[in-house]
């Protein structure tokens, strides 16, 4: 074991490229997906924290993942942070990189801002885009358009079906 | 404007939840001058720039931590800059960062460059800008040439690219600015409720 994944064996879930924070997006497929990136230096962030954490504990329905893009040097205060919060989620920390190969490789349309929350679809499909600060009520509103725009797009697939 | 690919838009089905802010300006598109206040109270007309060689606009703050962290090299590139005929102009938009934070952060940290506070962030809003810091680099003819990041390196011990630097000497050499978008991490403009 790497001595990074040594550091990361606690309390943070593992490091994630973009790449691979698509394929823990992926993994949840057939549920929706809360995905929010976020830093323990942005206030904001670390005031909508507590709300995910609640919203992710009542919906468990859906898959809440967490990365954080802190830096290494702030590791320690990271891992102090999920430790003290014990977010029922897992807490992923960006893989070292380019920034804006991470940024575009996460979302194209996201500007690099945080907090930034994206909400997908059981289909995988990302179904809003919320940058900066949300609260928990643009998080919810978000899941209930991603699951209202479901049945529509399967009635489509039952009458595309019907026809032919 | 930056436009989300189509495809991706209408997969998604929740295209109004997508789309980038009202009025986000494109490279290429020309900038109609304003007028804001700066931190002494002091109106400053963007138009009394005309003459200038390149305008840069950056939209920063006094309490995030990566604008912080670009204090030194804003004051430093500014100064440089100065000398050959361009102009900074820094922007406030954050809600509750008040004027006189904005007056004792600028002489504190040595800006030569005025900063303007930006009520109700009605610029932010026009200008589409979303992360401290945000920069926008306009040509004499107030044709936007470049939009994002000073640097690739939020700390300044690793900087592999020098943005900013090299879009103003595309400017000011009369060249393409060879990378016009660039992304960066930042912390959002704190903006009055909606």
């Amino acid at each position: 074991m790497s001595a990074a994944a040594l550091l990361l064996a606690g309390v943070l879930a593992g490091q994630l490229d973009a790449a691979g924070v698509g394929r823990a997006v992926a993994a949840h497929r057939g549920r929706p997906v809360v995905l929010t990136l976020w830093a323990t230096w942005c206030d904001p962030c670390v005031k909508e924290f507590p709300s995910l954490a609640a919203l992710a504990r009542q919906r468990k329905d859906v898959a809440f993942i967490s990365v954080s893009i802190d830096e290494p040097e702030d590791r320690g205060t990271l891992e102090a942070f999920v430790a003290e919060r014990r977010p029922p989620f897992p807490v992923y920390v960006r893989a070292a990189g380019p920034d804006q190969a991470f940024i575009d490789g996460v979302d194209r349309e996201w500007s690099g801002v945080v907090p930034v929350t994206l909400v997908y679809d059981r289909e995988g499909r990302r179904a809003a885009l919320l940058q900066g600060e949300h609260g928990r009520a643009d998080v919810e509103k978000a899941l209930a358009e991603a699951e209202k725009a479901r049945p529509r797009a399967k009635a489509e697939t039952a009458a595309h079906g019907a026809r032919f | 404007m930056r436009l989300a690919p189509l495809a991706l838009m209408s997969a998604a089905g929740l295209a109004a939840l997508t789309l980038p802010a009202a009025g986000a300006v494109a490279i290429g598109e020309k900038l109609q001058p304003f007028k804001l206040n700066d931190a002494t109270g002091k109106t400053v007309d963007l138009g009394s720039l005309q003459g200038k060689k390149a305008v840069v606009l950056m939209f920063i703050a006094t309490q995030c931590p990566v604008s912080n962290a670009y204090n030194e090299r804003m004051a430093g590139l500014s100064r440089e800059y100065a000398a050959k005929g361009v102009a900074f102009v820094g922007i406030n938009s954050n809600r509750q960062e008040s004027v006189e934070e904005i007056a004792g952060h600028a002489a504190q940290h040595g800006f030569g460059f005025p900063v303007l506070k930006d009520v109700g962030n009605v610029q932010a809003d026009r200008f589409g800008a979303q992360v401290t810091p945000e920069i926008y680099v306009y040509d004499p003819g107030w044709v936007l040439r470049y939009h994002g990041r000073i640097d690739d390196d939020r700390s300044g011990t690793n900087v592999k690219s020098q943005d900013l630097r090299n879009a103003l000497d595309s400017v000011l050499g009369g060249k393409a600015v060879p990378v016009a978008e660039t992304k960066a991490f930042g912390c959002t403009i704190k903006r009055v409720a909606q």
